[in-house]
């Protein structure tokens, strides 16, 4: 059956004209595939970090402590550790859906960065670099944070930190050699793929709901 | 080698194999995600991902589907939700910028083809989009489509017509050229 819309030589002409959009350029890739086993190995190690083991360590642990918090509930000496432990566990926790965020927000920042850049006019720069800035505020408090202590994130932040306070002094008047001198270097740490691994996979609700 | 024992031997470890899978299937990824995406980083970062994942979960492939039927589900999820996630972002920043910086009050006097295409096309609603990049520009079928992007064959079939009514309206100022 004919469809009301269907018009053959339309239909061609379209499928034709359209080979011109976003034209694709030829497939770098070694570079590609460096990037991926770069990814797959700073994985493993993040994934294998002290401080997402200690992560899930105290979680177990906030259950455990409020099992023997309920059973031994009539024994005071007990409920006072219980809550102790309760109280410092539940602030780790909510640590990690802080830092969780925090890395989302960046890597969605880079992201949109990257893929802009030199694509708009000053009033873009001007946002990129005040948005950079205030994210450069909370990498320097989670420098100066229990993650700080882990010498692989305390790398990514350190790493972060450099890329947010180059895009934070952006000239909007004279942007393009910056902009390029930054993207190179993010290129050369490779910093989105070490960012991307340090996130758990799965949107952020998804990523910290686990932990709530 | 076939890809079947291909797969078996990234299986076991075989990183000679995982190059050898990768270098059979990139092309056509990065391909669709330069499509999808249009900037070389973006569709870089997209394909990326997919190989990622892909060898990650390589143990849940049953091998029910071809592999690149399977790989194309994962490159569709990475793609649309990276690209949502981008539009999100840039959507607060349009919020927030002066109205002549979003640009869409002189697209109709625009008299270039390819830049009227481009906004047609990238006007279109995402699955309408998806299906027509899919099939009429990286030559997807209806049943590649459907089980990528988890619908019914009928459905992309469906969303492929609509598309390509909307892009004719867009681009009626044209006319002349298909029917000449």
């Amino acid at each position: 059956m004919m469809d009301q819309h269907e018009d053959p030589k339309f239909d061609q002409w379209l499928k034709d004209v359209a080979k011109s959009y976003h034209t694709p350029h030829p497939t770098p890739r070694d570079e590609i595939w460096n990037r991926i086993q770069g990814a797959r190995r700073n994985r493993r190690v993040i994934e294998l970090r002290p401080w997402l083991r200690w992560a899930v360590a105290a979680a177990a642990v906030l259950i455990l402590g409020i099992g023997i918090g309920r059973w031994t509930a009539h024994q005071p000496v007990t409920t006072v550790a219980a809550a102790d432990s309760t109280t410092s566990t539940q602030s780790d926790l909510v640590y990690q859906v802080a830092a969780t965020q925090y890395l989302s927000h960046t890597e969605a920042f880079l992201t949109s960065f990257r893929a802009d850049i030199g694509s708009r006019g000053s009033a873009r720069s001007a946002r990129f670099a005040l948005q950079a800035r205030d994210l450069l505020s909370t990498t320097r408090l989670m420098l100066d944070s229990p993650a700080g202590k882990d010498q692989r994130l305390r790398s990514l932040l350190e790493d972060l930190e450099l890329v947010l306070v180059q895009i934070s002094q952006l000239d909007p008047s004279q942007d393009g050699h910056d902009t390029d001198l930054i993207r190179q270097g993010m290129n050369q740490s490779n910093v989105l793929p070490k960012l991307r691994s340090a996130i758990p996979a799965g949107p952020v609700p998804v990523r910290t709901e686990g932990a709530l | 080698m076939d890809e079947s024992t291909l797969i078996a031997r990234v299986r076991a470890g075989d990183s000679a194999a995982e190059r050898a899978l990768y270098d059979a299937h990139v092309d056509r990824v990065y391909r669709l995600a330069f499509r999808l995406a249009g900037d070389d980083a973006l569709a870089q970062d997209f394909t990326q991902e997919t190989f990622i994942r892909a060898f990650d979960r390589l143990g849940s492939f049953r091998g029910d589907a071809a592999f690149s039927t399977w790989l194309h589900t994962i490159t569709t999820t990475v793609v649309l939700n990276g690209l949502r996630k981008v539009k999100r972002f840039r959507q607060r920043e349009a919020d927030i910028d002066d109205a002549h910086d979003i640009g869409v009050a002189q697209r109709h006097a625009e008299p270039d083809l390819k830049v009227r295409l481009k906004q047609a096309i990238d006007d279109l609603p995402e699955g309408y989009r998806t299906v027509f990049l899919m099939h009429d520009v990286e030559g997807y079928t209806h049943e590649e489509i459907g089980v990528a992007l988890g619908v019914e064959t009928g459905t992309s079939k469906a969303q492929l017509s609509r598309a390509r009514a909307k892009l004719r309206v867009a681009l009626s100022d044209f006319a002349g050229e298909w029917t000449a």
